[in-house]
């Protein structure tokens, strides 16, 4: 094998130096991406990774599919480690600070270089850049991003005789308009519960939407600092406990996330809090009339945001950075990212991208793609820190401890804080 | 059967039987489930009418969503290799540790045990390291490699040449046979009930892992069936159980298949290679 390893060496530094002389040297570049809303997304990233190369002949870009969100970020983090990383990848924004601590991907802010990248750096919606920056640094740029919405069943609300065209807005009105919807069979069984915010896998999302809408948030932006304990927190957690236990409006014990859009089309309840990564799917299949709104505030209105983001590693040669650079900067202008969210469901990550034409007559024939912009608004980072799988995996232990009541909120909340406080001090 | 012998069973047998068919029945619904949903619309996914339409287009839509022709081809091409390899592998590594007598040998049959205990996933990333170094990344033989020299496949033949009869073994050589010759002749004839366990298991597990041949693989002319089912986990757009389950019963299918057609020959090995 030597002689021809040695034989392909002195081919390959031949042609690189033919390449220079010549200008056209290919760079090829690998991105990894998760699929998380069904078969359709990856052909649109195919569809739009083929579209780039074909306008860009100097770049050759392998668009990989990865799995899911855990597995892209297993792959990638596996890829880096064993020596031969992506040149880019889309991941969760809460994993930041996990390829920050494994010194894997590498600040945009370092590929900036003209007015045109600084403007276009500035063009994103602030509640996505919250999960993307740290420190002063962009380290991820929002592209299939989402938020948590109200869906909710406009004939269920016409029987209970509720306006169908009002879901309510407020803590309060859930539990009062709950109360009416909630419908029981002869034996005194639930056929129909008021509302359903789905507490399994990763209740935190949810959750992080009464949290904020009690005023209070879950983590620093530096991800070293978390505030479990905080009576606000406490206060959110207990109104959720109370909707199953006290006020009887959702079912009790922990809730299927995968089985609430089900559950919904078969009008086993009216409402359900669930990402606006459904809206294609609700649209399709709900055989019935429905609504789709901000999330219900307290003290104010909010809500989480979610999904991936581009991520640029560190271990690529200056052109395939600089490629990187371009090709996410490309996928991410209006007319690539009106295609993309017309095509899953995302939330388009900037302000300029709503006003295509291609988006606009999106919208004007479903309304309901616009309610995820406005909430933006209002929507602050996903829960992220250091040693974000840990502490996020205490908080939903703590979190599903209440909702079961193995264990008081209180009691519950404090624990988890103490756990985290121990996995983040060696950040502070 | 004569008549004097009818006997009415005892509470004990209507014990085992009932608990026998509760057990299966459990076992089995998932499978019924699966079945259920993937000959019928999505609408009856939770609602059992008798009379439910039938439909194969959750198969359809099911098989447009990933290249499955191709995934198949690679699995079976990947389990095949797996299991040939293991084999070759497997037996003469068995029968030096039964019959031969070297120095070291209580050492490296320890050293073979204790790859038992290793967990496959936490070698990942050193196993990365290797077919990287190897220049086999995106091959199918990376997804094959690491699994080849198996612990427990030179363990099990090892115990079951160990209970050949020594005679048979002495037999042979007194006819002149070589060592090779009496292994091909003698050891691996008796041994049929354990490569058929063996493979089964190989070829089950091989069929099912996921994690390894995602992360060595980038493109579908590598990639198993596995990764192909791995498209329906959509958990931000609510799962369509019809589609997943018709995808899942197209990739487990020829396993189940092979399992009916060979079942007693299966139950029949595992009895006697001990595994259970």
């Amino acid at each position: 094998m030597k002689p021809l390893g040695t034989l392909r060496t002195g081919i390959a530094s031949m042609a690189l130096m033919m390449g220079m002389a010549s200008t056209a040297f290919a760079v090829d570049l690998e991105f990894y991406f998760p699929v998380a809303v069904g078969g359709k997304a990856a052909d649109t990233i195919q569809a739009l990774t083929d579209e780039y190369v074909a306008a860009n002949s100097g770049v050759n870009i392998d668009a990989v599919y990865a799995g899911s969100y855990g597995d892209t970020v297993t792959k990638a983090l596996t890829a880096s480690r064993g020596g031969k990383p992506p040149q880019l990848s889309v991941i969760l924004s809460v994993d930041m600070f996990t390829l920050i601590d494994e010194e894997v991907i590498m600040p945009f802010d370092e590929l900036i270089e003209t007015d045109d990248d600084k403007a276009w750096l500035e063009s994103f919606y602030p509640a996505f850049m919250e999960n993307s920056q740290t420190g002063g640094k962009t380290y991820g740029i929002p592209f299939q991003r989402s938020t948590p919405v109200l869906y909710w069943n406009k004939e269920a609300f016409a029987e209970a005789g509720l306006d169908p065209d009002t879901p309510p807005a407020t803590w309060e009105e859930t539990i009062e308009m709950g109360k009416k919807l909630v419908k029981k069979d002869s034996d005194g069984n639930v056929t129909r519960w008021g509302v359903r915010i789905p507490s399994s896998g990763f209740p935190y999302w949810l959750f992080q939407g009464l949290t904020t809408q009690n005023d209070v948030i879950l983590a620093n932006s530096d991800g070293n600092e978390t505030y479990f304990d905080d009576p606000k927190v406490a206060e959110a957690l207990q109104y959720l406990v109370d909707l199953s236990t006290k006020h009887e409006v959702m079912a009790p014990g922990i809730i299927e996330w995968g089985a609430t859009p089900k559950a919904f089309f078969e009008g086993q309840t009216a409402m359900m809090w669930t990402s606006t990564g459904n809206l294609t799917n609700v649209r399709e299949n709900a055989p019935f009339d429905f609504g789709v709104g901000l999330l219900p505030g307290n003290k104010r209105r909010g809500a989480p945001t979610g999904g991936g983001n581009f991520y640029i590693f560190a271990e690529s040669s200056d052109e395939q950075k600089k490629a990187a650079f371009d090709f996410v900067k490309w996928i991410t202008q209006p007319a690539q990212a009106a295609k993309w969210t017309i095509a899953t469901g995302y939330v388009a990550p900037g302000p300029a991208t709503w006003e295509t034409e291609e988006m606009k007559a999106y919208t004007a024939d479903f309304a309901p793609a616009l309610v995820a912009r406005d909430q933006l608004e209002f929507a602050v980072a996903e829960l992220s820190t250091y040693e974000n799988q840990r502490v996020t995996a205490v908080f939903n232990d703590a979190l599903a401890a209440a909702i079961t009541g193995a264990k008081s909120v209180e009691e519950a909340l404090a624990e988890a804080q103490e756990k985290a406080d121990a996995i983040l001090k060696d950040y502070r | 059967m004569s008549a004097n012998k009818i006997r009415l069973p005892t509470f004990d047998t209507v014990l085992n039987t009932f608990a026998m068919w509760f057990l299966a029945f459990m076992w089995a619904l998932p499978l019924l489930y699966a079945i259920w949903t993937a000959f019928h619309p999505a609408a009856y996914e939770t609602n059992f009418v008798w009379n439910a339409p039938l439909t194969l287009d959750n198969f359809k839509s099911a098989w447009a969503a990933a290249p499955f022709a191709r995934y198949f081809f690679n699995t079976v091409l990947l389990v095949t290799m797996i299991l040939v390899c293991q084999f070759v592998l497997c037996t003469l590594a068995a029968f030096a540790f039964a019959r031969f007598e070297f120095p070291g040998r209580g050492i490296l049959f320890t050293l073979v045990l204790l790859q038992l205990l290793v967990m496959p996933d936490i070698l990942i990333v050193e196993n990365y390291k290797t077919i990287r170094a190897l220049d086999l990344v995106d091959t199918i033989v990376a997804i094959g490699l690491p699994y080849i020299a198996s612990g427990f496949g030179i363990f099990l033949l090892r115990q079951t040449f160990m209970s050949v009869p020594k005679e048979l073994d002495e037999a042979a050589r007194v006819e002149g046979t070589s060592f090779l010759g009496i292994l091909w002749k003698v050891y691996i004839p008796l041994a049929k009930p354990t490569y058929l366990a063996y493979g089964l298991v190989s070829v089950s597990h091989h069929w099912n892992n996921f994690l390894w041949p995602l992360i060595i693989t980038n493109s579908v002319e590598t990639r198993p069936v596995t990764v192909g089912l791995s498209v329906f986990s959509a958990i931000d757009a609510g799962l369509e159980w019809s589609v997943i389950n018709a995808a899942t019963l197209m990739t487990s299918g020829p396993l189940l298949i092979a399992f009916l057609l060979f079942q007693r020959q299966f139950v029949q090995s595992f009895m006697r290679a001990g595994i259970r």
